[in-house]
């Protein structure tokens, strides 16, 4: 089925003005430019991060604060070679429930490692990053913390994100 | 405000020269947020990937990724997903 467009637009007219008028202090930014990176070598020898915003972090780092109705807007570095087991996740503004029984469902790290193993990506990077994307203004978000993030995955050799919500 | 929080970060990495694709579970947003390459799968929040211990479905929707990665001819790439949650009582 065909994505309606009308439909999409009004979802969206609803879900601004429900934020706006629901969380103090709301704003909103969208990206003024998409941008558009190609591949720079087939995937078979392309190094993959990935990045949610479903709150997950590694057991042992600092928690994202959930109780502030202004939301969370640092990130947490997560190593490649963590631990499936040791990934937690902090959000209230989503069910965790199946993130804490698998987490390969908001990070799928199990199955990027497969992906390697088989070949079809060159290798899984050394840093991935998890955020909690419940931030009622995005201000820091956008000016501060993608940037970072992106010079973070850059700096690990990234050459291809996958990202995922919450 | 997840979906939101994911389109920033993404347009920030692809301006930085790195490809991205993302999945999304609120496509009135995505398409709102102008970013590269997207994948609407109509999966409940929390569950992008699918349904937790079920690896072959994560799999499928990875290797969507991928071929978005490798097929997408220019920015605000929107697919959906064929893919259907088998177990919505809880959700409605």
């Amino acid at each position: 089925m065909a994505l309606d467009h009308e439909i999409l637009d009004e979802k969206y007219r609803s879900w601004l003005s429900r934020i706006a008028s629901t969380h103090h202090g709301a704003n909103h930014r969208v990206n003024d430019e998409a941008g558009f990176a190609r591949l720079s070598a087939p995937l078979e020898r392309t190094t993959v991060a990935l990045v949610t915003t479903a709150g997950a972090h590694v057991r042992g780092q600092q928690p994202f604060t959930v109780d502030d109705v202004a939301g969370d807007p640092t990130f947490r570095p997560i190593p490649g070679d963590v631990e499936t087991a040791d990934l937690r996740f902090s959000h209230t503004h989503y069910d965790t429930s199946s993130a804490e029984t698998d987490p390969n469902v908001v990070f799928p790290i199990d199955r990027l490692r497969e992906s390697a193993a088989a070949g079809r990506i060159g290798d899984v990077s050394s840093m991935h990053i998890g955020m909690m994307g419940f931030n009622p203004d995005p201000t820091e978000i956008a000016d501060v913390t993608a940037g970072r993030v992106a010079s973070i995955l850059a700096e690990a050799g990234a050459g291809a994100v996958l990202l995922a919500p919450g | 405000m997840c979906h939101r929080s994911v389109g920033l970060v993404q347009g920030a990495i692809e301006r930085a020269g790195i490809p991205t694709a993302a999945l999304t579970l609120r496509p009135e947003i995505t398409i709102h947020m102008n970013v590269s390459r997207a994948a609407y799968v109509r999966f409940p929040l929390g569950n992008p990937f699918g349904e937790p211990h079920r690896p072959g479905q994560h799999r499928l929707v990875l290797e969507d990724l991928f071929t978005l990665l490798e097929t997408a001819t220019g920015p605000n790439t929107l697919i959906e997903l064929p893919y259907r949650w088998k177990r919505w009582g809880k959700w409605l």
